[in-house]
């Protein structure tokens, strides 16, 4: 045992001794020049960010006296004042109860649907699966205003439930494509084992099916959460209730050219990204990669 | 099993939620939408044909004529600038390992956040004393008004809106291209170098080519998505000074919820949705050639 231990651990030296070789190599000019152009183009994504945070602290005098040292001192006042009075707070929890609902939603209809059109035997699953895929393809803006007027009437508009409807439905697509990928790719004698036991459709699909599509929900889900988190045309138009406001809405609202105090609204730009921020930090490997996954197969 | 997936019953209860939600929300209101636009519809009254009316004022409207040419604007230099600079960052990440992760996350970083507020983030540091002109004057250069210039036929505010929108997006591009580059076969390349290929030659010749038909995706996506501009645009500029930066969806939704012109803003959407078919129809033939094995 100790022998195979030994050329294990020889194995692991030889692996780092290639490393290191291939390191020796790598540090050639031009990857000089690559790290150079890679780390001036990080700068370009990180300083802006960094420049709103670091003005956010500070007083409307201090953004012109001394506009890129750091704070004095250390106040939360702008985002207190921001969360409060400019309204994000409610906003954000609007946004979160709209984007919740609209999540669990999408991935219950939508792979339902994809289920129906992936694994049960009618004639028609292509056409459907046509027909949903337009809908890729259609801007929301085309629908605004047929939408709007409908929402006035049946009494929707300025009501979270009127943003959830149309969330929901341009999130459809996208969940069915992938998810019927995930279905049809699943294979044929799992589902013949559970008729075998007596399963019934929807033991099939709930406690088969959607358990081993979990990747698939979790990138769908993804590319629901973020896109219906940040959305602000149809926000605009639906809600103009203050109470009812998402995050985008309440702070385009806050943040205009009639408002004078700067440091408040670079606070209120921050409450807004700086959620995301956090949770792109702690998962980016995931979400990269699940978002990139999602768009190759759309 | 077979009569188990064939189950009638269970097949509209599957597909019914989702195929009634599609039609009540997606395709009644485009049908309307199409409707409308044969209309005068102004909010309070009742839509009345007009016929081609909308579309005939739209061949006037001076606003429209700006809509257009920034939309072709966007579009032709998003997809033109994320094409090259997602390929050059995504064969730049590909050929180094350490940190390779680290500054992919951080350009990929900004696709995921909310482009309402990194509209407005961009607005404050191009605005006239804040932000990079704060930077020029302690270099002593005195710095241009970024997003109010009306000088020249493609105007300042344009270019600099569609920096953003580069520094935004690109990433996403990048991404795509990086995945298709890591499916490349590592073979490939090996024969590549032993017949005694530059690493910029087999760039050309062998990497390109195999990434042919995800160019094809990421553009119509790029396409789609710089018709569809909306965000960067309201909270930067609002499509002003004096309606220089409007887009085809700004200019929609000013017609439709500030003046309430329904019929003319749902000419305007028509408009767009051709549009969109049109520029996927138009990249799909033209840049999906044959696929390679891989």
């Amino acid at each position: 045992m100790d022998a195979a231990v030994k050329t294990e651990n020889e194995a692991k030296k030889l692996l780092t001794a290639d490393d290191i070789a291939d390191k020796k190599e790598k540090l050639t000019l031009p990857k000089v020049i690559i790290y150079i152009f890679l780390v001036l183009t990080a700068i370009v994504y990180i300083a802006p960010l960094l420049w709103v945070f670091n003005v956010s602290f500070k007083t409307n005098r201090e953004i012109f006296s001394a506009p890129f040292a750091l704070p004095q001192d250390i106040t939360f006042d702008n985002y207190t004042f921001a969360w409060t009075a400019g309204k994000l707070g409610i906003a954000t929890l609007n946004s979160f109860i709209v984007c919740v609902i609209t999540l669990a939603l999408s991935m219950i209809i939508g792979s339902m649907a994809a289920f129906g059109i992936g694994r049960l035997r009618w004639k028609g699953s292509k056409l459907a699966m046509t027909y949903f895929l337009t809908g890729m393809m259609i801007p929301v803006h085309c629908v605004l205003i047929p939408l709007f007027t409908r929402f006035a009437k049946l009494g929707l508009s300025n009501n979270l439930l009127g943003l959830i409807l149309p969330y929901l439905t341009f999130a459809l697509p996208i969940t069915i494509f992938i998810m019927t990928g995930f279905f049809e790719s699943m294979p044929n004698e799992l589902i013949e084992c559970a008729c075998m036991e007596g399963a019934n459709l929807f033991q099939i699909f709930f406690e088969i099916c959607l358990p081993l599509g979990k990747t698939g929900l979790f990138v769908t889900g993804l590319m629901t959460f973020i896109g219906n988190w940040n959305e602000l045309l149809l926000a605009m138009v639906f809600i103009s209730d203050d109470a009812k406001k998402t995050l985008p809405v309440s702070l385009s609202k806050f943040v205009g050219p009639y408002n004078t105090n700067y440091s408040q609204m670079f606070a209120a730009i921050i409450i807004a990204i700086i959620p995301t921020i956090i949770v792109y930090c702690a998962f980016s490997n995931q979400i990269v990669d699940g978002l990139t996954a999602g768009a190759v197969k759309g | 099993m077979d009569k188990l997936l064939r189950n009638k019953k269970a097949i509209v209860i599957f597909m019914a939620p989702a195929f009634i939600l599609f039609t009540l929300v997606l395709f009644v209101p485009i049908c309307q939408s199409v409707y409308y636009s044969f209309c005068e519809y102004k909010g309070i009254t009742a839509p009345k044909f007009i016929g081609l009316a909308n579309y005939k004022a739209l061949l006037t409207d001076k606003t429209l004529g700006f809509a257009i040419k920034n939309s072709i604007f966007f579009l032709v230099f998003s997809c033109v600038s994320q094409l090259i600079m997602g390929l050059f960052l995504a064969a730049l990440l590909t050929n180094i390992k350490k940190g390779r992760n680290l500054f992919k996350n951080i350009i990929y970083l900004p696709c995921v956040l909310s482009s309402a507020a990194l509209g407005l983030l961009w607005m404050f540091i191009f605005s006239p004393k804040l932000g990079i002109n704060q930077l020029l004057e302690k270099m002593g250069v005195e710095g241009p008004l970024w997003l109010m210039d009306t000088k020249g036929f493609i105007i300042l505010p344009m270019w600099v809106i569609a920096f953003v929108s580069l520094w935004q997006y690109v990433g996403q591009s990048m991404m795509l291209y990086m995945a298709q580059i890591s499916g490349i076969s590592k073979s490939l390349f090996e024969a590549s170098y032993i017949d005694g290929c530059t690493k910029p030659q087999t760039f050309w010749h062998i990497t390109l080519p195999l990434i042919r038909p995800m160019v094809a995706t990421a553009m119509s996506l790029n396409a789609i998505g710089s018709l569809k501009f909306f965000d960067l645009i309201f909270n930067m500029t609002e499509g002003g000074p004096n309606h220089r930066t409007e887009v085809l969806a700004t200019h929609l939704y000013q017609q439709g919820f500030k003046y309430f012109k329904y019929g003319y803003a749902s000419a305007i959407g028509v408009l767009l949705l051709i549009m969109c078919l049109l520029v996927t129809l138009f990249i799909n033939k033209v840049v999906k050639t044959e696929q390679y094995e891989m």
